[in-house]
């Protein structure tokens, strides 16, 4: 983030150029927040900020703007607030931003969002009146010259934003093209999806490192057997590897004590994910990562040794 | 082009007729678009006459009309049958949701208690492959792009009508809306970009859609 103005912690550490660790809170369709608050506290001393998620795969949850100003205020771990242009036309998002400020949020992260037709409200109107993009170019305008299509905001709202970027996309040049668009737009990080191949993820890295915006890398650390073959089986587009599902497996059918099971597979994960991000920091091609690991909040004190962040 | 149209379920229309009081008729089916898609013209003519007969309604007239959606060409059908029009109590229309509304506006003057129905659905203007299989590929946005987009509208090919897509619905160039069935229309723009040697096009960053002109009531007038 240069020599630009600095509104959160999140926004202090990336331009430190210190490594940072983000975690994800997933809060589902209910009123009561506990769970979510718990796993808040338990991850909090271990990252810089919690991504909060914005009704995902198009299931509606509970309102994300909400849930990161409650986690903010009951647990002090900063959240990145997750909006997407799916459900809110541009005039609500404007008006969205400002009520966010007002709660204190100081990091967005501009998404698509999945299609209402993918989740269990299909009749719903999607809106894609924005589109990721030109979310970012919003935020900018309104806190980097305090207006909204050229008129005035009093008291200008002060958020950083970025965007989400796919190295798993293919053909992967429209997605390096489209990360350009978002740089251009104003994006000040980038948050990945989760990638498996080593390979992929430098080529991608590397196509996009000419547009000069922080990218934290997305990870899914996987707690189970389950979780890895769900992973597997139901997020589009990322392949757990073969042979990651083969260990996992072997974990499950082997062992079977419980409390040795957990300890393998978080050995396996620091096993698996040590090599994979120390390689890519010594080509100097992250600012961090984003762990997506949803319900496996006992694996952050040792990934923060393990990743060095 | 072609307003493409479906069949609404027949007892749909059967019980709004029934609902309306309905007993005598005049039935219009369009010659063009809807006799294309198999939903008006001569055919859908003698179909809608005899499951109305069946079910005991009265056809006082019946006919194939060129331009249903033209208010010139349905006014003068209507002063030739006005005979017929006094007698009945409402027309049923196998036409598009122009057809329809054209014969609202052209009898609602002389005849301001006329009903008028409709037998299909309106689906979209649509791009012809062979008859029954029609595609979506312009919604009349009023500010075309495909100058800017290798000739592929990201309007209706994107299932969010992105201006700055693929976005990470898109896996292997298939769209995630409809299973991962139907192609990824910012891949399809990207692809014909790169064919035509204009990916400085596909690498714009394009502002949101202007809805100021076109998110309400549209016409074109120009004399
Ligand atoms: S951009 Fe698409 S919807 Fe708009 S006028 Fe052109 S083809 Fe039609
Ligand atoms: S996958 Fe492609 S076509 Fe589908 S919504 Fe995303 S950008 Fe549009």
């Amino acid at each position: 983030m240069g020599e630009k103005k600095i509104y959160s912690k999140l926004g202090e550490v990336i331009a430190k150029g210190d490594f940072v660790l983000t975690g994800e809170l997933e809060p589902e369709k209910t009123c009561d927040l506990s769970h979510t608050i718990q796993e808040a506290k338990e991850m909090a001393p271990y990252v810089v900020a919690a991504n909060v998620t914005d009704s995902p795969l198009g299931i509606v949850t509970i309102n994300s703007m909400a849930v990161s100003h409650i986690i903010q205020k009951e647990t002090g771990l900063e959240c990145v607030w997750q909006l997407t242009v799916r459900d809110v036309n541009k005039l609500g998002i404007a008006g969205m931003i400002m009520g966010g400020h007002a709660l204190g949020l100081r990091n967005i992260l501009s998404l698509t969002g999945d299609h209402p037709n993918m989740g269990d409200m299909p009749e719903s109107k999607p809106v894609f009146d924005l589109d990721s993009a030109t979310l970012i170019k919003l935020v900018r305008e309104m806190v980097d010259k305090g207006s909204i299509n050229g008129h005035e905001i009093e008291h200008p709202p002060t958020l950083h934003v970025g965007g989400a970027a796919n190295p798993n996309a293919d053909p992967m040049e429209a997605e390096i093209l489209k990360i350009g668009r978002k740089a251009e737009a104003g994006a000040e990080f980038i948050q990945t999806q989760v990638v498996y191949d080593i390979d992929r993820t430098i080529e991608f890295l590397k196509g996009i490192q000419k547009y000069k915006v922080p990218v934290m890398l997305g990870i899914f650390p996987m707690k189970s057997y389950g979780m890895a073959k769900g992973f597997d089986m139901f997020v589009p587009g990322v392949d757990v590897p073969k042979d990651i599902l083969a260990k996992w497996k072997s974990v499950k059918t082997d062992i079977t004590d419980k409390k040795e099971q957990k300890n393998v597979y978080d050995q396996l994960n620091y096993e698996f994910f040590k090599p994979f991000i120390s390689e890519l920091k010594s080509k100097n091609l992250l600012a961090g990562v984003h762990c997506m690991a949803v319900h496996y909040t006992r694996i952050f004190p040792k990934l923060v040794e393990v990743i060095g962040a | 082009m072609v307003v493409i149209t479906t069949k609404k379920p027949v007892d749909e229309v059967l019980n709004v007729l029934k609902e309306n009081n309905v007993k005598k008729i005049f039935i219009v089916s369009c010659g063009v678009c809807a006799a294309l898609c198999q939903t008006g013209g001569e055919d859908g003519l003698n179909e809608w006459k005899e499951i109305l007969e069946k079910e005991g309604f009265e056809i006082v007239n019946g006919l194939v009309v060129d331009d249903v959606c033209d208010n010139r060409e349905m006014a003068k059908v209507l002063r030739k049958n006005s005979e017929d029009i006094e007698k009945i109590d409402a027309f049923v229309t196998l036409s598009c949701g122009l057809g329809v509304q054209s014969i609202v506006e052209t009898t609602s003057k002389k005849y301001p208690s006329m009903k008028v129905f409709v037998t299909n659905n309106t689906e979209f203007m649509g791009m012809t492959e062979r008859i029954g299989r029609f595609y979506m590929r312009c919604l009349g946005c009023g500010d075309c792009l495909l100058n800017e987009t290798g000739g592929i509208c990201p309007i209706t090919t994107c299932a969010k009508a992105l201006m700055n897509g693929p976005c990470g619905g898109m896996v292997d160039g298939k769209c995630e809306v409809g299973n991962y069935e139907r192609d990824c229309g910012w891949v399809l723009i990207y692809n014909r970009l790169k064919a035509i040697d204009r990916l400085d096009l596909f690498s714009k960053l394009r502002d949101a859609r202007d809805w100021s002109e076109s998110g309400h009531q549209r016409e074109v007038v120009f004399r």
